[in-house]
């Protein structure tokens, strides 16, 4: 998998580097417009994170170049700019995602999953682990066939560390991920205890193994 | 401070009295001047008298016995008048002023009369003329001139109010007109005033230094404003670098239990920093009117989204929430400003309620309501100011309400803080 992060903000691309390398991610950096351009026009990426102020041009300029080309590289723009239209442009000129900063890793992670399953496998998206299966599109889940109800939190939260498999989740970053832009005024965290505890019992109840492990005291790890 | 009065209405008072003053000083100085020019006229007037009088008698050429007895007979037709024979005659002429019985009136009506002592020589003889003729009383004369003073006094001043009505609506004009156009100023809409064009120096000098402290208002407000949207727009790059180094450090393998801890710790205070950071911008952005206002938005439909984002919150403190929402309710605004309001509304209930309270949320044509328990009534005046905390728990970015009062400001929506039956109550009335 090929990634190009397009990232005027040295020490933050150095980062993103980091933590997606460790999921087998290749990962290149384009710290200009007309790197990014010249990157672009010679490889194909999966996923393309871009940042849309450049200090030489506008990011929004390579979304439209690869729309022009005809490129299906799957692109989640992540901006300082916390703008409605910034949003709705770079969405319109064909990002897949958009993402303020700051952000955690772990939330990016889980964004480029999703898109690259969302890429790869159009219609069928599944994801499989032992005798649990996720259908990604249908938003339903069955452990040994058999399918069981979750909240949408709690799906979500399953994707989440689907999307995040072997890294430590805190209850924090669980929490800013549940709540996303909006209730992020609540500083009670407890809440995600609550939905996590559902999802582990749910899924042990249905007789899958328990892939959720309690870490620290209060983080969680998707072990599998 | 007494009675607030205009500007015009406190002159013509002034004026008023001093034209008082002048109309009174006037009366006597009339009456002596025409009082004096009455005796001198009269003077003159028993002069002619008394040389008519003796030419006449001359003329006659009558005998000493015919003239006595003519002279007898005049004095009796004569009453105010009298012909005397002396033997010494006056050195100068006497001249009188006398108040009596008028002669000719048969009632008692006591008349000043104005004398004449002098001498006559009939047939060479020295005789003692006598005149007098009535004066216009000085009482008499006093009161016509009061009355007139007094006529021309009243005509002055309604004069006065009537012109007094007249030029403060012509006169003062601009400068009503400047005053309602400060009024009507908001250093927050960004917008100079256009003063109106006036040729009164006063008002064209008044416009222009108005004119003048505005824009540098504006301009010092504008730049602060931009300070604070470039600030916290500079902040996302290194918060965001912060958070990554967490969540790399968070993956370490040799992290122990302890420095888990401080790492969430550590992101916590990055979470409330970020917020912080976020609603400055918020703020900052707002005020800078770089959000519309103008789409169709379902007010109910947002109301039902949040309460149903927040439930976990609701059921994680135990509160019990009711909720009475008339449908369809749209609203012009922004969407996603407005969503940020009941955001930021119930939020600040949730925060605020103690466990096992009530949230009562409420939305009607009218306006959208926020209830929650609680214990007593918050400072009105603080309650919508920035970074003022009403409660011990800090744990808010000490922005929401402030956000709230903007959002509704930009959309010309009131919001209003009262506290009844222990409860408090945000409302926004549409």
């Amino acid at each position: 998998m090929k990634i190009l992060i397009i990232e005027d903000e040295k020490e933050l691309a150095k980062s993103i580097v980091e933590y997606l390398s460790e999921e087998n991610y290749l990962c290149e950096v384009a710290s200009t417009f007309t790197e990014a351009m010249n990157k672009i026009d010679v490889f194909n990426y999966d996923c393309i994170l871009l940042d849309i102020t450049l200090p030489d041009g506008n990011g929004l300029k390579i979304l439209e170049e690869l729309t022009k080309e005809n490129k299906e590289d799957g692109v989640i723009i992540i901006s300082a700019k916390n703008s409605i239209d910034d949003k709705i442009n770079g969405l319109q000129l064909g990002a897949d995602d958009y993402l303020t900063k700051p952000f955690h890793l772990s939330e990016l992670t889980a964004r480029i999953y999703s898109l690259i399953r969302r890429k790869q496998f159009n219609n069928s998206n599944k994801i499989k682990q032992d005798e649990l299966e996720i259908d990604l599109l249908a938003k339903t889940v069955a452990v040994n066939g058999e399918p069981i109800t979750l909240t949408k939190k709690e799906f979500d939260l399953l994707i989440y560390f689907i999307g995040n498999k072997n890294r430590v989740l805190s209850k924090s970053t669980l929490a800013e991920h549940l709540s996303g832009d909006f209730a992020d005024m609540l500083d009670n965290h407890d809440f995600v205890y609550a939905h996590v505890k559902n999802l582990k019992k749910k899924l042990s109840d249905a007789g899958c193994e328990q892939y959720i492990k309690t870490v620290y005291g209060t983080g969680y790890k998707w072990e599998g | 401070m007494g009675r607030m009065k205009n500007l015009l209405q406190k002159s013509l008072k002034q004026l008023t009295i001093f034209a008082f003053i002048v109309f009174a000083l006037s009366i006597p100085s009339y009456f002596l001047l025409v009082d004096w020019i009455w005796l001198k006229e009269l003077d003159e007037n028993n002069d002619l008298i008394a040389q008519r009088i003796e030419n006449e008698f001359n003329d006659q050429n009558i005998s000493d016995e015919k003239l006595e007895e003519n002279i007898k007979f005049w004095n009796e037709i004569q009453p105010v008048s009298k012909i005397e024979y002396t033997e010494k005659p006056l050195e100068e002429d006497s001249r009188y002023t006398i108040r009596r019985q008028n002669p000719y009136s048969k009632d008692e009506v006591i008349d000043r009369f104005r004398g004449l002592k002098t001498n006559i020589k009939i047939n060479n003889q020295n005789y003692l003329l006598t005149i007098e003729t009535n004066v216009e009383e000085t009482e008499e004369t006093v009161a016509y001139i009061a009355m007139v003073t007094l006529v021309f006094f009243l005509i002055l001043v309604v004069g006065f109010w009537i012109l007094n009505r007249r030029l403060s609506k012509k006169l003062w004009q601009p400068f009503q007109d400047t005053l309602q156009k400060l009024k009507a100023f908001q250093l927050n809409s960004q917008k100079q005033i256009d003063f109106e064009e006036t040729n009164t120096i006063e008002f064209a000098e008044l416009n222009a230094t108005l004119d003048k402290l505005l824009q540098h208002n504006i301009a010092t407000y504008r730049s602060q404003k931009e300070f604070t949207e470039n600030a916290s727009h500079e902040l996302q790059t290194p918060l965001a670098i912060l958070k990554n180094k967490l969540d790399i450090l968070l993956q370490s393998n040799d992290l122990t239990e302890k420095q888990y801890h401080i790492a969430e710790e550590m992101n916590k205070a990055l979470i409330r920093s970020t917020r912080i950071n976020k609603n400055l911008l918020l703020l900052a952005k707002i005020e800078n009117s770089q959000f519309g206002n103008s789409e169709l938005i379902g007010f109910d439909t947002l109301v039902a989204q949040s309460m149903d984002g927040l439930e976990e919150h609701f059921n994680e403190k135990n509160i019990n929430i009711g909720s009475s929402i008339q449908p369809d309710v749209q609203v012009k605004g922004n969407s996603s400003l407005t969503e940020v309001l009941i955001n930021n509304l119930i939020i600040n209930a949730i925060r605020h309620t103690s466990p096992g309270g009530a949230i009562r949320v409420a939305l009607s044509k009218s306006g959208f309501e926020v209830r929650n328990s609680g214990g007593q009534a918050l400072d009105t005046d603080l309650l919508f100011k920035r970074f003022s905390r009403m409660s011990a728990d800090n744990s808010g970015s000490g922005l929401g309400l402030s956000i709230v009062q903007e959002i509704c400001r930009l959309h010309g929506w009131q919001a209003i803080y009262s506290f009844e039956n222990g409860e408090h109550i945000f409302s926004v009335k549409f």
